[in-house]
């Protein structure tokens, strides 16, 4: 019976990991290829960081950070960026968002503003050392740009995350 | 062996972490994308031809800019057809100058021909135009076709002209071609002679004569004729040179007055010098 409930659980989870992997492949076409007409000036949301804190607060940390470093690579190479820039950031975001793990309580969690401050958080964590490498090789000062775009680009990625927020209120509803 | 297996398996999120960051830094250690070759070109070829696929979709965002931007130009383009059209008054206004210039450098005067004389093969022609229409001794004549004379008297209303069909007359010329000079002169035949062209310069039947800016007497590059015929004769260092003007002196009815005067200064010396040549040959004799 033990053996049954363990397939069962693994079944679960690897269909789990397979649409992980399926939303994590649409939200990055659709944040490469579907981006200008969501964008604010430079401002663009991230996706795929609303997904890795998803999957950090539901499945864990450790599931969060192997999926942040993986949806980032994803991004690096559909992207025309430097390799491992967007991994590090998320692997460093999901690890944060890791921390607002609780078992059995992920719906609470995402259903709720806790989510939009998770967010919010992470992608400063996010941002902060995306810009570090961004701006490495240039005389930009990082605190003012950061706080130019760094700070902006957090909020407009919390903003979308209401949307994510906003299917898990709904499902909890059902 | 156990107790580190626990301890790794306790603190795996930092032990990944570690790990991930590690690898992170390793592929931007690596830079240039270049590294990464033929898989990022297929991967970015695909993005583009995605994002090529919803090109048809509007972007409020980008219609702005882009208003902004033929905004900026439209503003770009209307400064500089403001630019053209005052440069085309300008050019205009220099044309119009430049034209002025030609006008008083030749500005001819036209006149009709109201009589011809023939004295000692010596051809005058007697024209409608004097000095109360600023017509002065010293100034050129030619037609449409080319050079026939120089105003040697006037009157109020007429003035005598003397043709080149004259035996005083001698003309610096040069050929258009070649820019080679040498002096017409008219002894009496149908056609001109171009002197003191050596032989071993360069002279083609056809070629045409003008006035050259040698002479005092006629406005420089006013047609003269065309060579018809050249002749080397032995003992002589000349080619001997016929030219027939476009001139036909026997139906000469319109002609124009060139509003030209030599240089007094230069006629001055040119004077001088003649008087001083007479003086020294006066001595010799």
């Amino acid at each position: 019976m033990k053996i049954i409930f363990d397939q069962k659980g693994r079944k679960s989870q690897v269909r789990s990991i397979i649409n992980y992997a399926i939303a994590a492949l649409i939200l990055s076409v659709v944040n490469i290829v579907l981006l200008d007409f969501i964008a604010v000036g430079t401002l663009t949301p991230d996706f795929l960081l609303i997904l890795c804190v998803w999957i950090a607060v539901t499945e864990g940390q450790f599931f969060g950070i192997i999926a942040g470093f993986l949806c980032g690579l994803l991004f690096d190479f559909i992207s025309h960026d430097v390799i491992g820039t967007n991994a590090l950031a998320k692997t460093a975001a999901a690890f944060v968002a890791g921390w607002f793990y609780k078992e059995n309580k992920a719906n609470i969690t995402i259903g709720s503003f806790r989510f939009l401050a998770i967010v919010f958080v992470c992608s400063l964590v996010h941002n902060m050392i995306y810009f570090f490498f961004y701006i490495k090789s240039t005389e930009i000062s990082f605190f003012p740009f950061f706080l130019k775009y760094g700070l902006a680009t957090s909020l407009y990625t919390t903003v979308f995350a209401i949307f994510a927020m906003l299917v898990k209120l709904q499902r909890k509803g059902g | 062996m156990q107790s580190f297996i626990n301890f790794v398996a306790k603190y795996k999120e930092y032990f990944t972490l570690v790990a991930l960051v590690i690898l992170s830094l390793s592929f931007i250690s690596l830079g240039d994308v270049s590294r990464i070759g033929g898989f990022r070109t297929v991967v970015i070829g695909t993005v583009g031809w995605m994002q090529s696929v919803f090109t048809w979709i509007p972007k409020p965002g980008a219609l702005q800019s882009e208003n902004k931007s033929l905004r900026q130009l439209n503003l770009q383009l209307s400064t500089e057809a403001t630019r053209m059209r005052n440069a085309v008054i300008e050019n205009k206004k220099l044309r119009e100058m430049l034209k002025l210039r030609e006008e008083q450098e030749l500005f001819y005067i036209p006149s009709e021909v109201v009589g011809k004389n023939i004295i000692e093969l010596r051809n005058y022609l007697t024209i409608d135009r004097g000095a109360s229409d600023s017509v002065h001794a010293g100034m050129a004549v030619r037609n449409d076709a080319g050079l026939v004379g120089v105003v040697i008297g006037t009157t109020n209303n007429f003035a005598l002209v003397e043709m080149i069909e004259n035996r005083d007359i001698k003309i610096a010329a040069k050929l258009q071609r070649s820019g080679i000079d040498g002096v017409i002169v008219w002894e009496g035949g149908e056609v001109f002679e171009l002197k003191n062209v050596p032989k071993a310069y360069d002279v083609r039947l056809g070629d045409i004569v003008l006035t050259s800016t040698f002479s005092n007497k006629y406005p420089p590059d006013v047609p003269i004729g065309k060579v018809v015929e050249i002749k080397e004769e032995p003992g002589n260092i000349f080619k001997t040179i016929s030219v027939r003007t476009f001139v036909n002196f026997g139906a000469l009815q319109e002609v124009f007055v060139i509003k030209y005067l030599p240089n007094p200064e230069r006629t001055e010396l040119i004077q001088k010098m003649d008087e001083l040549l007479k003086l020294r040959k006066g001595y010799t004799k």
